[in-house]
């Protein structure tokens, strides 16, 4: 601890002389705002916290942290929900929100090159007009930045369609670990050798820290017909999810709200929504007019042979854009719940959602805490809010316990643990749980080839020896206070 | 010629591994044998592991539109399972009746479906296999969204066995389309498709596939072919809107509509860059991947360099397969490091042997090139899944 005590002051001062001395943070009050991201359960902050503009920007603050021989971390926005940018025994954190150029916008080519720092939304606002969009939209796109979606493989609801974030990712720079700067891939498709842009993207930071990025623009659709399908029971709207993918139609997105989570919108947003049914379905098709309408008349075929009370399609844009505001800020509305939430990412194949959901039920029912749902139903990718009180020591521990077994379901079911929010911190435990000790080998191994002295995101994604240990007691968690 | 050893289990693959990795024997994996052209050759005797008898479906929840299968399978067949459930895995792969899913899988082999469908990493959700060290390992896995872990199954596409062995592999699936047309015009030189194309980005229309072809079966006038797939009347609405375009562009088009003609289409664009597929007398396959914009300009001088030559692209990707019939006196490792590349790089982009009719003149740098910072992490990722460095040893860029 001496040592450390003594090296952070040299450190500061060196970072300070390499992006400024308005870049770089070390006050303790300063710090606070960095211990956590969108998952709050546990905090830790970070010894220093710095702000490069520019690609040598990131290498120099990498060779100095090498030379200071201190953990170092990357991080976007902050607004990963799995603790991905949780300073895990401290260290410097590389805050890469104010590298936010688009640096180029090439629309013959179909691609455009960003700083890792642009928000998502605002490449898409550029691109407005142009017949071009970038197709990853997590909800959070008004903040999260294209360097945290890449990290964690981000998807949004209309990746259903359009795939998640690593099928429009070209090309990425990074700064290796050792501060070398490299370029994988690029704007010419099927780069000789090894497709490390692949890995790359969903490594969570622990590989390389990403610095400019090439991503593949996608063309609008000509037209959208976007649906709203009212139930009277869970079990009637995820059987409408199952038959819609069933028939072999891949709708733009397929999102499904219950009545928890429609009371809590409807409150914020007042769209009209029902308060007394059980589910919502927001169902969104797009691509040629011609095939259109068909495609709204099956699905609206479908819903009603499950007694859907009501299918409604979107009047106007303007109706279309509130209901997807409903979607997208829905988390945001949960604060009318609860002081405090929790939300799990498991998947599940498609035709297992009924099971799934009334599984939800049954496990927060049994541990005595309150879930809402709101989720990717056409990916079978479930968010279950579960709703406390984070200064309640026994609801963090009766709520840790029901996210728990749901995700143990979830594996049950053939599925995952995460389908868009990364391991990071919070699903470390989880990681032997899906994976034989013989995979999460290989995969120490891959980190290995990158970031051999492991210096890189210590603590991340793998259960490794020296971070927490493959069996982390969940008393050591600590809730915030 | 290394000796040939069949599989029938993922314990027996274990065990070959295992076996020659004790004893430092190299090891080549095969499938169907269908891309063995690629790479260099195979310069120290050891263990050719054929997969090909490793071919079971292991489950297929349709409703899911998902499915796993065993590496050996051929996509034939794999695409007669799909379709008794009227979907498919749309990435094209010619010889499919040899052409096994590992190997497509390893070799990232595409096709003209490419600018509509993406390529087979868009499809790759689940996969397990075996390093060099006879570690059977997976990642991913039978769903359909999932960032739990590394994404081996990006990084096996294109590893061309060289990290590890695959044994199986899930993909998300789509359904088979109802109707398809092809629509074709002809032009005055490859140049002359640039505007054409140039328009083609922001046309209304979604193509399938968009290419740019000259000589051999498709013909010494050059043309584009655009192809639409979807319901019924979105096919024809595409067919008419490009129709409308083009002919106010002053180009004549032509649509193929009947099944057997579609489906030559389809065929031809697929086996172009097999050297025994087509009966042309060429002596060098090439790959470039180039800017788009790039591809009619690139063409246009190709044809110029081998007018013997037969070139196909898909064009919206900046995709150019380039049958060489002539290289020239120095051979085809002088003419591609000299002649192509250069020409690559001033498009933005790269290019790969992908075959020679010599191919003990080939080497590392006239296949891939020098390469740039990333081939050390190459070499670096290679160590660590194959640290005896025995999996297609010596084929390989980086290896």
């Amino acid at each position: 601890m001496s040592i450390l005590a003594a090296t952070i002051p040299r450190l500061v001062e060196a970072l300070r002389r390499v992006v400024g001395a308005d870049r770089v943070l070390a006050a303790r009050g300063e710090l606070l705002v960095y211990e956590c991201d969108g998952f709050t359960i546990e905090k830790n902050s970070p010894d220093v916290v710095v702000f490069p503009r520019t690609t040598e920007h990131v290498r120099q603050i990498v060779e100095l942290c090498n030379q200071h021989d201190m953990p170092m971390l990357p991080r976007g926005a902050g607004t990963s929900l799995a603790g991905g940018c949780l300073p895990v025994g401290g260290g410097v954190m590389i805050v890469t929100a104010r590298m936010g150029d688009i640096v180029e916008i090439n629309l013959r080519d179909r691609y455009a090159v960003v700083q890792p720092g642009v928000v998502n939304v605002k490449l898409t606002q550029a691109l407005k007009g142009t017949g071009f969009h970038f197709a990853p939209d997590p909800s959070s796109q008004g903040a999260c930045t294209i360097g945290g979606n890449v990290a964690t493989n981000s998807g949004g609801p209309h990746t259903l369609k359009y795939g998640v974030t690593v099928n429009h990712v070209l090309g990425i720079e990074a700064v290796m670990p050792d501060g070398r700067i490299v370029q994988f891939g690029g704007p010419a498709e099927d780069h000789p050798g090894l497709d490390l842009v692949g890995v790359l993207v969903g490594s969570e930071g622990t590989l390389a820290i990403v610095t400019k990025v090439w991503v593949r623009l996608t063309r609008d659709p000509q037209g959208v017909r976007t649906l709203l399908a009212i139930f009277d029971s869970c079990d009637d709207a995820t059987n409408a999810i199952s038959d819609i993918i069933g028939a072999g139609m891949i709708p733009a997105a397929l999102e499904m709200m219950d009545r928890g989570i429609v009371g809590a919108v409807e409150a914020a947003y007042h769209f009209g929504f029902p308060l007394d049914a059980e589910a919502v379905l927001l169902i969104e098709v797009d691509g040629l007019e011609a095939g259109l309408d068909p495609q709204r008349d099956r699905i609206i075929e479908i819903c009603q042979s499950h007694r859907a009370r009501e299918v409604r399609q979107a009047a106007d844009a303007r109706e279309r854009l509130l209901l997807w505001k409903c979607r997208k800020q829905a988390f945001g509305a949960v604060g009318r719940l609860s002081p405090s939430y929790c939300t799990q990412d498991g998947v599940v194949p498609r035709t297992k959602l009924p099971h799934m959901l009334r599984r939800i039920s049954e496990i927060s029912a049994k541990h005595n805490v309150r879930a809402v749902n709101v989720f990717h139903a056409g990916d079978g990718n479930l968010h279950p809010i579960l709703l406390f009180d984070e200064r309640d020591a026994d609801q963090v521990t009766r709520v840790l316990a029901a996210s728990d077994e749901i995700l143990a379901e979830c594996i049950a079911c053939g599925g995952s643990i995460t389908g868009e929010h990364g391991i990071g911190v919070e699903k470390i435990n989880f990681m032997s749980k899906l994976f034989t000790a013989d995979d999460l080998d290989v995969m120490a191994r891959l980190r290995i080839a990158f970031n051999p002295t492991g210096r890189l995101s210590p603590g991340k994604m793998l259960p490794t020896a020296g971070a927490c240990g493959v069996e982390r007691a969940h008393p050591g968690r600590r809730a915030a206070v | 010629m290394p000796a040939t050893q069949e599989t029938k289990t993922i314990a027996d693959v274990i065990g070959v591994v295992r076996d020659a990795h004790d004893a430092d024997t190299p090891i080549y994996p095969i499938g169907g044998g269908t891309v063995t052209g690629f790479g260099l050759p195979v310069r120290r005797p050891g263990i050719e592991l054929s997969l090909a008898e490793l071919n079971r479906v292991v489950d297929y929840p349709s409703r899911d539109m998902t499915i796993t299968v065993e590496a050996g399978i051929t996509m034939q067949a794999l695409a007669a399972t799909l379709a008794a459930e009227g979907q498919r895995l749309p990435v094209d792969a010619p010889q499919s009746d040899f052409a096994t899913i590992g190997g497509v899988v390893a070799t990232n082999t595409s096709g003209p479906r490419r600018y509509g469908c993406g390529t087979i990493r868009d499809y790759v959700i689940g996969i397990s296999a075996v390093d060099g060290r006879g570690t059977a390992f997976k990642a991913g896995g039978r769903v359909v969204k999932n960032v739990a872990g590394y994404d081996f199954c990006k990084l096996l596409c294109g590893s061309l066995g060289t990290l590890a062995v695959i044994t199986q592999v899930t993909f998300k699936l789509k359904p088979m389309p109802e109707a398809d047309a092809w629509v074709i015009c002809d032009l005055p030189s490859c140049a002359a498709a640039d505007p054409i194309l140039t328009e083609l980005v922001s046309s209304p229309t979604t193509p399938t596939a968009i290419e740019l072809r000259a000589g051999g079966e498709f013909g010494a006038i050059p043309s584009i072919a655009v192809a639409f797939e979807g319901s019924q009347p979105e096919v024809e609405w595409m067919v008419e809107q490009l129709q409308r375009q083009w002919q106010a562009q002053h180009v004549e088009p032509r649509v193929l509509r009947e099944r057997e003609e579609t489906e030559l289409a389809w065929e031809q664009s697929t086996r172009h860059g097999v050297a025994s597929a087509v009966e042309d007398g060429a002596m060098l396959i090439c790959k470039f991947g180039v800017l788009p914009s790039r591809v009619a300009g690139l063409m246009q001088r190709l044809v110029e360099l081998d007018a013997t030559g037969s070139f196909l692209s898909q064009a919206g990707n900046g995709i150019v397969t380039a049958r060489f019939a002539n290289v020239g006196a120095d051979g085809s490792a002088k003419f591609v490091i000299t002649r192509l590349r250069p020409l690559a790089h001033a498009a933005g982009g790269h290019v790969v042997i992908t075959w020679a009719a010599a191919p003990e003149q080939l080497t590392r740098q006239a296949i891939w090139g020098t390469g740039g910072a990333d081939l050390a992490v190459m070499q670096a990722v290679k160590q660590q899944f194959d640290p005896k460095n025995l999996l297609n040893l010596g084929r390989y860029f980086f290896a």
